[in-house]
């Protein structure tokens, strides 16, 4: 079986096969990661953004590193350009409040979860989602967010302190 | 960072203790006071169920890519052509300079044999058909270095 990284090649050279077998490996893991990043905003856009940088840049990868650590670093980036960007225009709360009567347990304890992740900054909320739900090592949260292993240690460590203040709330 | 920072951290990531973390927690009032709602947050982060991806999300993105793989497929045909012409010309000088040599040391013996003009001849067929292997060589160029490309495609598809 072909690895990302003889696949990443291949999608250099413009094979499209190559392409969608890459996305099939790491749909879930970059759509969950996205999503989570995002609360769930633009996942679809900022989705495709990152494999058509994955695309352009794909002549760039250094064939020495390891695939998904630049997949991700992509992804980070790019939700770290879509914090920035000005928020969108607000939601009638009215529309919001009546939807949410038959909303099931799971699904709020989901948006609970959400909720949560959400009063993170940024920085801090991409290491627990890489830390927590991706099960990454500390060597390679730090690669992807750029930053030194001490740094991402203390985001996961300020991230907890915020979640347990915010969860005894 | 203290040794409660990374016995809380381990709570949070692993859902349990090692012996040494317990025994830490069991001795530390701050992480005893911690604990509870670190299990808290794990669970509420583990409620978070995220919806699969549209199934038609993939092939939205190849949609999308098809363009700029064409253009790299492109690029990429003309990197393999140019390394190709570039490895393939290298060695052209000498190769003429070798044959110039080696056709007017030939010329000059064969001149010495025969009458002039059959020399000639026979030094204008040799050099005529030396003309026509460089270019069928080099007109071959473009073909293997497009049936490499194509080889090397497949072998990282299979």
């Amino acid at each position: 079986m072909a690895t990302d990284e003889d696949l990443i090649t291949a999608v250099a050279n413009g094979d499209g096969r190559a392409l969608e077998e890459l996305c099939r490996r790491y749909e879930r893991g970059l759509h969950q990661f996205i999503f989570r990043h995002t609360g769930g905003r633009d996942v679809d856009d900022l989705y495709q953004e990152t494999w058509l940088r994955v695309v352009r840049a794909a002549r760039r990868f250094d064939p020495r590193r390891r695939f998904s650590t630049w997949l991700f670093q992509i992804a980070v980036n790019l939700c770290r350009d879509w914090h920035r960007r000005p928020p969108p225009e607000p939601v009638d709360p009215a529309s919001v409040e009546g939807n949410r009567a038959d909303v099931p347990a799971t699904v709020d304890a989901a948006l609970d979860a959400r909720r949560l992740l959400a009063a993170l900054p940024e920085a801090q909320r991409s290491v627990v989602i890489l830390r927590y739900y991706h099960d990454l090592g500390e060597d390679e949260v730090a690669e992807i967010v750029g930053c030194p292993k001490g740094t991402v240690k203390s985001r996961l460590h300020h991230a907890m302190a915020r979640l347990t203040r915010l969860a005894r709330q | 960072m203290t040794t409660c920072d990374d016995v809380l951290a381990k709570l949070l990531l692993a859902g349990k203790l090692d012996a040494d973390a317990a025994a830490h927690v069991s001795a530390c009032p701050h992480c005893t006071a911690e604990q509870g709602r670190v299990r808290r947050v794990a669970a509420l982060l583990a409620s978070d169920h995220v919806p699969a991806a549209s199934p038609a999300l993939s092939a939205r993105v190849v949609g999308a890519a098809t363009p700029l793989l064409a253009r790299q497929a492109r690029r990429a045909a003309w990197r393999t052509l140019a390394r190709a012409l570039a490895a393939a010309l290298v060695p052209l000088p000498l190769i003429v300079f070798l044959d110039f040599h080696l056709v007017r040391t030939a010329y000059g013996v064969l001149n010495t044999l025969l009458p002039g003009p059959l020399s000639f001849y026979v030094a204008f067929n040799y050099v005529a058909t030396l003309a026509v292997l460089f270019a069928l060589s080099y007109g071959m160029i473009p073909i293997v270095a497009e049936r490499q490309m194509r080889l090397r495609r497949e072998e990282c598809r299979a």
